[in-house]
């Protein structure tokens, strides 16, 4: 084989052939299985391949991407704007801290019979929902994100008398860009369960309405194509952003490790903000 | 201290006046956001009946045996994933799939297969838990430098020993960020399950009152749960404080 073919397909096999086994055993092990539960693979496949062409699920995939979208988009922008200036502010970031940390402790799914049973099953309380879930870790990512800014970069915006809209823009806000996009990361897995959970609970239209009728109706396959198509969803959208990410923080990744690390500040602040980092937003609920 | 301290109870007041306020003026209906003074009184009312302390107790008993289960699967996967490259590797595509996952998407398949009982809200738990421990022990464990991992080597330390007494150690610091978030996500995890299906807890407890119309108390248990996870968050900050005294402080977050 060409030296340099091999060295192309050698790691993509190494990561490959596992996530290959994986779906070849569930292949072989669901063929012409006769359980009710689990149907073949090939079959959950077709049942998913012929709704999305012909069926209705293309018209639910549209309604639960639009809400969590218009959700993410809502709590992306209040986020970081009250994220920017809490953060800038340190009396009033020492005074909302618990308070902060509290609501992003509250189980959002918690008010979803409160919203959806008092103000409907239509696109609003769910878009608002879905806000009300992600704001949080976007807000205190801000927060500890603008923090993490040293003290010097402060001090000469400062000393150059750069007007604030302009430090804002051009200081701030790329400088807190890093943890801003962790925090929509964590974010976004939210949204995905609150858009779930809104479905389920009370909606005619979506992907958690499709998963719930076909499976209260015993559409056994039908059920597991919903839940792949949810979590193909899920999946395709955190690789969205993961390329949004390196598209707007090229620079950032480009510098040596050390130098990156030694952005945040080197002693942890009195209030210790919940943060949560690129490599930890495996929250999802 | 003592300055910030009055800071946050002014915030804390500024935030309580001005949801009195939007109460009281009628901008939301009553339904939707009743005042403070009528949950406060809700919740006096249910912290002295028992179907209050049940409803918790239920809601906690899923979210920690997920959650220990949880951690008793995720640390040993993730430290040797961590530690032999090839397997890490070889679970990264799978472990990204699986963990961008929307966990409570699962819960239509688990009431089909296993249906409506606790055993499937510990599972749904478990599940949604297991892979924040998992990639943070994984992380841990990667993060042992190659000097450690030598000397190990010539000192020919046996294998379970490295494990146990040296990847193990070096691995808590992220590994506690990991149960961090695997405890705050298996309280929120056990209550959307208890919010979607009949099984008793806090979540049920939230269902029911707003069902009833009393929307109050459906706010009182709201906060309770925030309450729980507030806790939560707390008592894992405070472990990891006084478990990891002897390592030179490092930046926050837990990277």
């Amino acid at each position: 084989m060409n030296p340099t073919t091999w060295t192309f397909w050698q790691p993509l096999l190494r990561r490959l052939w596992l996530p290959a086994l994986v779906f070849a055993v569930l292949l072989v092990a669901t063929a012409g299985s006769t359980s009710f539960y689990f149907p073949p693979l090939t079959e959950v496949l077709g049942v998913l391949w012929t709704e999305l062409l012909h069926g209705g699920l293309v018209g639910d995939l549209w309604f639960s991407l639009r809400n969590i979208v218009l959700g993410l988009a809502l709590a992306t922008v209040v986020g970081v704007g009250a994220g920017l200036v809490i953060g800038e502010i340190r009396t009033l970031r020492l005074a909302t801290g618990p308070l902060l940390d509290f609501a992003r402790a509250t189980p959002t799914v918690g008010f979803v019979p409160v919203i959806i049973l008092t103000l409907g099953i239509g696109s609003g309380p769910k878009v608002f929902l879905i806000f009300l879930g992600s704001v949080w870790p976007i807000l205190l990512n801000t927060v500890s994100g603008v923090q993490a800014i040293g003290p010097a970069v402060h001090e000469t915006a400062r000393g150059y008398r750069i007007p604030w809209q302009l430090r804002l823009r051009r200081v701030t806000l790329p400088g807190a860009l890093p943890q801003i996009l962790a925090g929509i990361r964590v974010a976004l897995s939210i949204a995905v369960v609150l858009m779930v959970v809104s479905e389920i609970y009370g909606s005619p239209v979506g992907l958690g309405n499709f998963i719930l009728q076909s499976g209260s109706s015993f559409h056994v396959a039908e059920t597991w194509a919903g839940t792949i198509l949810i979590g193909v969803l899920g999946y395709l959208l955190s690789v969205l952003l993961l390329l949004v990410e390196h598209a707007l923080l090229g620079w950032y990744h480009q510098r040596a490790p050390r130098a990156r690390r030694a952005v945040r500040p080197p002693t942890p602040p009195a209030h210790k903000p919940a943060t949560e980092r690129a490599t930890s937003n495996g929250v999802v609920v | 201290m003592g300055r910030v301290r009055l800071l946050q109870l002014g915030a804390l007041a500024a935030v309580l006046a001005l949801w009195a306020l939007i109460a009281a003026l009628g901008v939301v209906s009553s339904t939707a956001l009743p005042g403070p003074a009528s949950v406060a009184a809700e919740f006096t009312d249910l912290v002295g009946g028992g179907t209050f302390w049940q409803a918790v107790g239920d809601t906690l008993r899923g979210a920690v045996t997920g959650l220990v289960v949880a951690v008793a699967v995720g640390i040993p996967v993730g430290l040797v994933t961590g530690v032999y490259a090839a397997a890490e590797e070889s679970s990264r595509l799978l472990t990204e799939i699986l963990r961008s996952f929307p966990v409570i998407a699962l819960l239509p398949v688990f009431l089909l297969v296993l249906g409506s009982t606790p055993g499937m809200k510990a599972t749904v738990v478990f599940i949604a838990c297991v892979f924040p421990v998992l990639l943070q022990a994984q992380y841990g464990a990667r993060s042992v430098t190659p000097a450690v991992h030598e000397t190990v080597r010539s000192y020919r330390v046996p294998r379970l020993l490295r494990f146990r007494r040296v990847i193990l150690p070096g691995a808590v610091p992220s590994i506690m960020t990991g149960l961090r978030l695997a405890a705050t996500t298996s309280v929120l995890v056990a209550i959307g399950v208890e919010v979607l299906t009949t099984l008793p807890g806090i979540g049920h407890m939230i269902m029911e009152s707003q069902q009833a119309g009393v929307s109050a108390r459906a706010y009182a248990y709201i906060l309770t749960a925030g309450a729980i996870g507030y806790a939560i968050t707390m008592l894992a900050q405070l472990a990891e404080h006084r478990l990891l005294r002897w390592r030179p402080p490092t930046h926050p977050g837990g990277e």
